[in-house]
This record gives C-alpha cells, structure tokens and sequence, in this order.
C-alpha cells in the first residue's frame, strides 16, 4: 500500500507547490471577493490582477478571529452573516468554534467544502500511519464541535471502521475498547491520559487495550506528553494542527518529528512575532497565518490564527516534500510576560508531564499581589502517596519551574478532585491579573 | 498526470449531462451533483482547479 495519501502532490517539488498555491490562492481571493459580504468589504481596495508574485500576497490584509464575530452579529443570513460563501440552501452541516476566547464563531459547511475539509484530514490520517486494519475508537460525543466529525468522516473515507464512543463515561469507553479490539484512537491529549489512568484504576494495564496508533487533537501535545501516552499504551501517538476556522492543516509523518503541511490545501505563512511582514527562517519562531485554498462556504483569506510555531526544515526524510513545523510553542494570547520574562504555560506541561508521573492534575494561575506577579501552581498528586511524598514532589517541582522558566512559583497541593477535570480543550492557565 | 485530468475531464462532462438528461429527477441530479463534488476534489489534487 502506498504510503502518500496523495504520491501527487506530497511528492511535488517544491517550486511547483508554491506554484500551484499561488494561483489557488488568486483562485479563492477571486471567489471570496465575489461571494462573501466580509470580503467584498474588506477587499474593496485590493484587485486579484494586482497580486501578481508571492510577495504581492502580503498586500492582503490579515482576518482575525474577532472580524469573523462581528460579521454574524445580527447580520442575515442567520446564523452565519456575512461569512458565508455560497447561497444558504447549499449549507448542509453546521458547526461551530468551542467560544473558549469569546463568543463562538458559527460555521457554515456546504457539501462540497465539508468533503475538501475531509479530503485534507485524509493526508492527516494517512500520514500518520492509520490504515483500512484499523478499528479507530472515537471517545467523545461529537455535538457541534468539528474536530472528530473530520477524524470520523476522513478515518471513515481511508477505510477504517469507526467506532463512535460518544454518551459513554470513561470506564463504559475503556470497556467498549475491549469489547471490540479497537486497536486506535484520537483524542485530546488530556482524555487519552485520563482513559489511560481510569484504566489502570479497573486493574486493566492500557498496553493491554491493544491501541496501536493515536492521534491527538484539540490541544497542544507537548513532546514529553506525547511520549507519555505511548509509554502508557505502548503505541505510537501523533500530533496534528488545525482549527475550526481553517480545517486540519498539518500532521505527523512516521518521523514524528514536527508537522507536515497539508499542501497545497493551505497557504502557510509563518511570520515574525514583531512586525508580522517577514517570512521567519528554519528554526525560527513565526505567528502561523492560514488560507484554506478551496472551502468556498466560508472563505477565509490569510486567517491570524494566533499560534506561534518553529519553522522546520523542507525536506524529511519520509520523502514529503511540504513546508513542516517543528513546534507549537503556544498561542500567542497565552504567551505572558510575568515579572518582565516570556512565560508559555506548554512549558509548565512539559515539566509536569516529562518529570512527575504523580501528579494527576494541574493548574497555573497568576496573580499580582500589589506590583508583584506571583504565579501558582495548584497540583494534585496520586492519592496514595503520603503527606511527605507530596510535599517532596512539590518542592522538586518548584525547583523544576524556576530551572525551565527562570521564575520562581508557589506550589499548593489540593485535595484529590478538587481541580477542574476536561475532556476537550483544557483550561489549565489562568492569569488573573487583569489589563496585563 | 495529463492522463488523468483527461479522465476528471470527462466523468465532469458526464456528470454535467446526466443532470440534463434528468433534470426533474431528485435522485439523479442529486448524485450526479455529489460526484461533481468529488470532481471539484480530483481537479484540487491535481492542480486542475480554476475559479
């Protein structure tokens, strides 16, 4: 069996996907301006024939995530404004943002734009080495939320056999698992630890469960909880990155080193943090902004998404030939100076999950105590440990903290369940500074 | 390569005539309208697609 989704375009040299991608780009900057009252505002100064190199693209303005708020507020179409692409009659599935940063973005998905959506997720899967053997256990109810209604259609569309593990809790899940040799799974990085630990919590080691391949969504996966997760399973656990706004756009090949760009489904641009007008180098930070280039019910030209990733190398050695990123250090929204140094909380999980196994859950907040950021770190840890273990580990653990973030912090140990437990999209920084 | 858009060339030909050769039939213009969507797909993979 082939190991390219696409052997295509995934093997394309590199002159000619950025060929392609720029005429997919004037493509879609034409359709958007002609279908979407967004952009036939917000392009009224910006002619298609005008944009006629590369560099011209950076002529178009930025879409933010607040934009696309605003053009659903009280405007017609209901529910979806001025974002919409196609005539109403053609929307066939409805989906929505989690409304984690604000007001949800409501998202409209033509048939056609549903399966382009899941023709990306497709390379996705592929890439990550799930195959038609595969009997790939969802554990979540999707509701309207888009990531696993893509994992399930495209996982469906390769040839796996989907099992949906919605209205079950945990151990219903563990034991659905077993009932049917699943042998893979998607989920956020936070649920497939907590299936793991409910697991061990029945007297059932995970590596017996018989997951093979997982793939994490809705959440960064930092290396180290990654690597936690196969440990766990005795699997292989890949990463992927999209949004609702822009789709599924990049994953992990058998390298599972860094992120593939789905090309040339997306034009990628990764750019400097403080002018967002430079191309950033290899093994360079850059602000990830996206245009999905053939989703026509709901175009969206060079999106912010807000994250901040390292740009990785071309070439890999599993013979793709796309644009890769290596890390994603965070979104830019919860990147925080705190007492004058560069803070990310994905730091904070790589310690935790790399470095104390005991610790069962966490949670950072920072206060301002009259000038003074003071961050803290809630945990609690394994209920069988003794009153003096825990107090070891959150000395070590601040200790860690000061090594990896060059700032010192509280620990406080809590009481077992009493910090928030998620399934989907874990909230586990708090700054409640305000105005910083 | 250029096989291959000859072939998406002409299942869209296709497609496109079945609509009119049954135009009041909900089934077949349905369907031939589905596999015009995964014609859009085949034209995006092979860099075929113009707007």
């Amino acid at each position: 069996m082939n190991k390219y989704w696409n052997s295509y375009t995934e093997t394309l040299p590199r002159e000619e996907l950025d060929r392609i991608e720029f005429k997919y780009f004037k493509n879609i900057l034409s359709y958007a301006k002609n279908h979407s009252n967004l952009y036939k505002e917000k392009l009224k100064g910006i002619e298609v024939e005008d944009i006629k190199t590369v560099e011209d693209i950076k002529k178009v303005p930025f879409t933010y995530k607040e934009e696309l708020r605003k053009w659903q507020e009280d405007v017609d179409p209901f529910p979806y404004g001025g974002i919409l692409g196609v005539p109403i009659e053609e929307v066939s599935t409805f989906r929505q943002t989690s409304g984690t940063t604000g007001r949800p973005v409501y998202v409209p998905e033509s048939y056609e734009s549903w399966q382009w959506r899941i023709e990306s997720w497709c390379h996705i899967l592929w890439m990550a080495g799930f195959r038609p053997r595969h009997r790939i256990f969802l554990p979540f109810g999707y509701n309207v939320y888009v990531a696993f209604w893509e994992a399930h259609y495209a996982a469906e569309k390769i040839g796996c056999e989907v099992v949906p593990g919605g209205a079950l809790d945990t151990k219903g899940r563990v034991n659905k698992i077993i009932e049917l040799k699943a042998n893979a799974m998607a989920g956020t990085p936070t649920y497939l630890l907590n299936i793991a630990k409910e697991a061990m919590e029945m007297g059932i080691d995970p590596k017996s469960l018989g997951i093979e391949r997982a793939l994490g969504a809705g959440e960064p996966l930092p290396e180290a909880t990654r690597l936690r997760i196969e440990g766990l399973y005795g699997c292989k656990m890949f990463d992927h990155i999209g949004s609702t706004e822009t789709c599924g756009f990049a994953g992990m090949c058998e390298e599972q080193k860094g992120l593939h760009i789905v090309e040339p489904f997306f034009l990628v641009e990764m750019l400097d943090r403080e002018t967002l007008s430079r191309e950033v180098d290899v093994g360079e930070q850059g602000v990830i902004v996206i245009t999905p280039l053939g989703r026509k019910s709901f175009p969206v030209i060079r999106f912010n998404t807000n994250d901040v990733a390292v740009k990785g190398p071309d070439n890999c050695p599993c013979g793709r030939t796309s644009k890769k990123m290596m890390e994603i250090v965070g979104r830019v929204d919860d990147i925080r100076k705190i007492r004058g140094v560069l803070f990310s909380p994905k730091t904070v999980e790589q310690l935790i999950r790399s470095e104390f196994p005991e610790i069962v859950e966490y949670e950072i907040v920072v206060t301002r105590q009259d000038i003074m950021d003071e961050i803290t770190l809630r945990i609690e840890v394994d209920p069988s440990l003794s009153e003096e273990q825990a107090a070891s580990i959150a000395k070590r653990l601040a200790e860690g903290h000061k090594i990896k973030t060059n700032l010192t912090c509280k620990v406080k140990i809590e009481p077992a369940g009493t910090l928030p437990r998620y399934d989907l999209k874990a909230k586990r920084f708090k700054d409640l500074r305000g105005g910083h | 390569m250029e096989e291959i858009r000859k072939e998406i060339k002409k299942i869209e030909e296709s497609a496109l005539r079945l609509k009119s050769l049954a135009p009041e039939n909900n089934s077949i213009v349905k369907n031939a309208s589905i596999i015009l969507v995964f014609v859009y797909l085949l034209k995006f993979a092979t860099a075929m697609w113009e707007e």
